[in-house]
């Protein structure tokens, strides 16, 4: 069995889904940032599989995933010290509890 | 001088249209410290005018042929409303007979309004109706005619409404303003659809047309029903007669007028209309039933009635129906004698009356008795005025009356037994009257009942001179049938008179018979007392009706039209009430909500795509 662009892209499309569920479902705001990181993840693999499949001479997809690795490490940094401020507001991390906007 | 008057006649309704507005400075609201009392005088010396300018004119019209003035109104894009003014003796005529009736109510107004505040709207309101009426028979037109007669129900509505602090002349001035309006608004009817057909509302002209005109039957009778409606309402005939029963409420003076000359309003448009009318045999017809059915009814009524103004006021509808059958039986020549020499002994019978109930208070012709003794000018003004509208010749109404049943009894001989069946009720209803009220014993109301002062009797005794003339000027004016008295006809009309008087008085001045009389059944008696209950029919019928379908067209719109739209309003609500529930405070629902979004959009731009996709993948 070859192994084929389609799979790599299935794979990231369910990692990314798999992503987003946990974005959506989960309580805790920490796993509410792995799950963006998760689906960061799944954009890096259909990049890296796009760049091997049809861009093998210039392999730009690699370098845009580079910048990806690079942006998710800011973001989840900026992301955590978000939760972090929260948390010494609010004593929890728990989604449900910020909504302020609420009707 | 006389023929400069009468090249301003059109000036006459000007009078008392102008002591009218003069009026209105004695307001209790304007004039705040002298009193009302300069309001009447001022209209008086105005009417003065206007009778002596028609006076004037007529001696300058007299035996000549009628002139005609145009005053220009409005002329738009195809109709020319042009104000025709038509001159001749009998308009001119009219004019002196509607003024000098005013001039009279009006002095006798000085006395009956004596202790009253209200003169300068009383007195306004009567120079209204005497520039109305004025008006209406100077104006040759069937359009301005019905507007005069739209501005008359109006001034009949305030004037009845005169002391608007007593329930039953609200009532009465509401259901004279209803009725008579319905009427007018029939005529309306005719007045617009008479205009395609003959193209003009010019009386003259109608007459021109109406005698080549070749109209469909069922338009020229639904025209001619139209047409008399207006003059069934203003003349109080059934069904729409109850209006004069309730306007009696209103002040005495106005009804001398009202009993004498505004009913004769609508009689005088029908009298104009007559060759309209003759178009169609059918509406000929209906004009006599109505006519005669009132006639009979209202004769009837009035011997039944006991207070002393209603039994007068049936009187009136019963001799309006005469001129309607009259009318109906083609003899408009007779119903103007008929309508001349009745409004002068009408407005006789009505002073005569008014002067009782002004110092005997009570109108209730039980507990009034005995006041021959004590108030001999107006018994003899009753007296006068009955004799002058009863078929007793040699008086006025004999003469129109004897003419009237001639005609009828070589076409009509069983109209004939209407007409002298009507003479001979009101002849016994009349002496009813003298009897219940000047003859027997006094009765506690009455005991103590001195004459009249003189604004009473004056107007009185110069009107009853003029009753008393009716014959002499009929003579003049070569209205006698000279030599050819149909002795059978006038015979029985003199028998008829004969008889009704003499039950009267059998009755009713001999002590011997039981009072209250009792003839027949009570219900019977309630009947007529009751004026064939038409309130009660009014109200399950007309009222009844118009009531539930304006109670239903109310409940529908507040419910149905007014409820859709509120149901709009309140859905919009609703709506943002309950889907504010979208924004719920949770950062993951609305990242949900932008990727049903995302995927949603994405869907729609691919859908082309899935479905040829589909199909390779089917295929």
């Amino acid at each position: 069995m070859q192994l084929q662009l389609q799979y790599f892209l299935l794979l990231a499309a369910a990692l990314f889904c798999i992503g987003i569920y946990g974005l959506i479902t989960s309580r805790n705001a920490v796993r509410v940032l792995m799950s963006i990181e998760l689906m960061l993840n799944a954009v890096n693999l259909n990049l890296m599989g796009f760049s091997n499949y049809l861009d093998p001479v210039q392999v730009k997809g690699q370098v845009f995933t580079v910048f990806v690795v690079t942006v998710a490490a800011a973001e989840a940094a900026v992301g955590l010290a978000i939760v972090l401020a929260i948390y010494r507001n609010r004593n929890t991390v728990d989604m449900e509890e910020f909504n302020l906007l609420k009707w | 001088m006389a023929q400069i008057l009468l090249q301003t006649v059109w000036f006459i309704p000007c009078y008392p249209l102008i002591g009218g507005v003069l009026s209105m400075l004695w307001f209790p609201a304007v004039t705040r410290r002298t009193g009302p009392r300069p309001s009447g005088y001022v209209n008086a010396i105005l009417t003065l005018f206007a009778f002596l300018h028609g006076v004037i004119a007529l001696t300058a019209i007299w035996n000549q042929p009628a002139q005609h003035q145009l005053i220009p109104w409005l002329n738009v894009a195809g109709l020319d409303l042009t104000i025709p003014v038509e001159i001749s003796a009998v308009t001119v005529g009219a004019t002196v007979l509607v003024t000098g009736l005013n001039l009279l109510a009006q002095i006798y107004a000085f006395g009956y309004m004596e202790m009253d505040w209200g003169w300068a709207r009383f007195f306004s309101l009567m120079g209204l109706f005497e520039a109305g009426m004025c008006g209406l028979v100077l104006c040759n037109s069937l359009f301005f005619s019905y507007m005069i007669l739209e501005v008359l129900t109006l001034g009949t509505y305030l004037l009845v409404g005169l002391w608007f602090n007593q329930s039953l002349v609200v009532t009465g001035a509401r259901d004279a303003f209803l009725t008579k309006r319905v009427g007018d608004l029939f005529l309306l009817m005719g007045v617009v659809a008479i205009l395609p057909l003959a193209g003009t509302w010019n009386f003259d002209e109608l007459a021109v047309w109406a005698q080549t005109a070749k109209l469909d039957p069922t338009v020229a009778t639904l025209l001619t029903l139209a047409l008399i409606a207006g003059p069934m309402g203003k003349c109080a005939q059934f069904p729409l007669h109850l209006w004069l029963d309730e306007a009696m409420e209103g002040p005495l003076p106005a009804t001398i007028l009202r009993n004498t000359v505004v009913v004769e309003t609508g009689a005088w448009i029908l009298i104009k209309l007559q060759p309209v009318i003759a178009l169609s045999p059918m509406g000929m017809t209906i004009t006599i039933i109505v006519g005669a059915a009132t006639a009979v009814g209202a004769s009837l009524i009035a011997i039944a009635q006991i207070d002393i103004k209603r039994t007068l006021s049936y009187i009136v509808s019963a001799y309006m129906g005469l001129v309607f059958i009259a009318v109906g039986t083609g003899q408009a020549q007779t119903a103007l004698t008929l309508i001349f020499a009745y409004s002068l002994a009408m407005g006789l019978l009505v002073m005569s009356i008014g002067s009782v109930v002004w110092n005997s208070i009570t109108q209730d012709v039980r507990s009034l008795g005995g006041l021959w003794g004590k108030r001999p000018i107006s018994a003899i003004a009753f007296i006068v005025g009955s004799a002058g509208l009863v078929g007793l010749p040699p008086f006025g109404c004999f003469w129109a009356l004897e003419d009237f049943t001639s005609g009828l009894s070589q076409t009509h001989p069983f109209l004939l037994g209407i007409v002298l069946f009507v003479n001979g009720v009101t002849a016994f209803g009349l002496m009813r009257v003298f009897g219940l009220v000047f003859g027997g014993k006094p009765k506690q109301m009455t005991e103590r009942a001195p004459e009249v002062h003189w604004p009473f009797i004056l107007p009185m005794t110069v009107l009853m001179g003029f009753t008393l003339h009716v014959p002499h000027l009929l003579a003049v004016w070569h209205l006698l049938p000279g030599a050819s008295l149909n002795y059978t006809a006038t015979g029985l009309l003199v028998l008829s008179t004969a008889i009704g008087i003499g039950a009267g008085a059998f009755v009713y001045l001999n002590e011997k018979w039981e009072k209250p009389v009792r003839i027949g059944s009570q219900a019977l008696q309630d009947f007529f007392a009751y004026d064939f209950y038409t309130a009660k029919l009014y109200r399950v019928t007309v009222i009844f009706a118009v009531g539930l379908v304006a109670q239903i067209i109310s409940w529908f719109d507040r419910n149905i039209v007014d409820g859709f739209a509120n149901l709009i309003g309140f859905v919009t609500v609703f709506g943002g009430q309950s889907l504010k529930y979208n924004v719920n405070g949770q950062t993951q629902f609305y990242a949900l909500t932008i990727l049903f979004g995302v995927a949603l959009l994405g869907l729609l731009i691919s859908w082309p795509l899935l479905v040829r996709l589909s199909l390779i993948v089917g295929g």
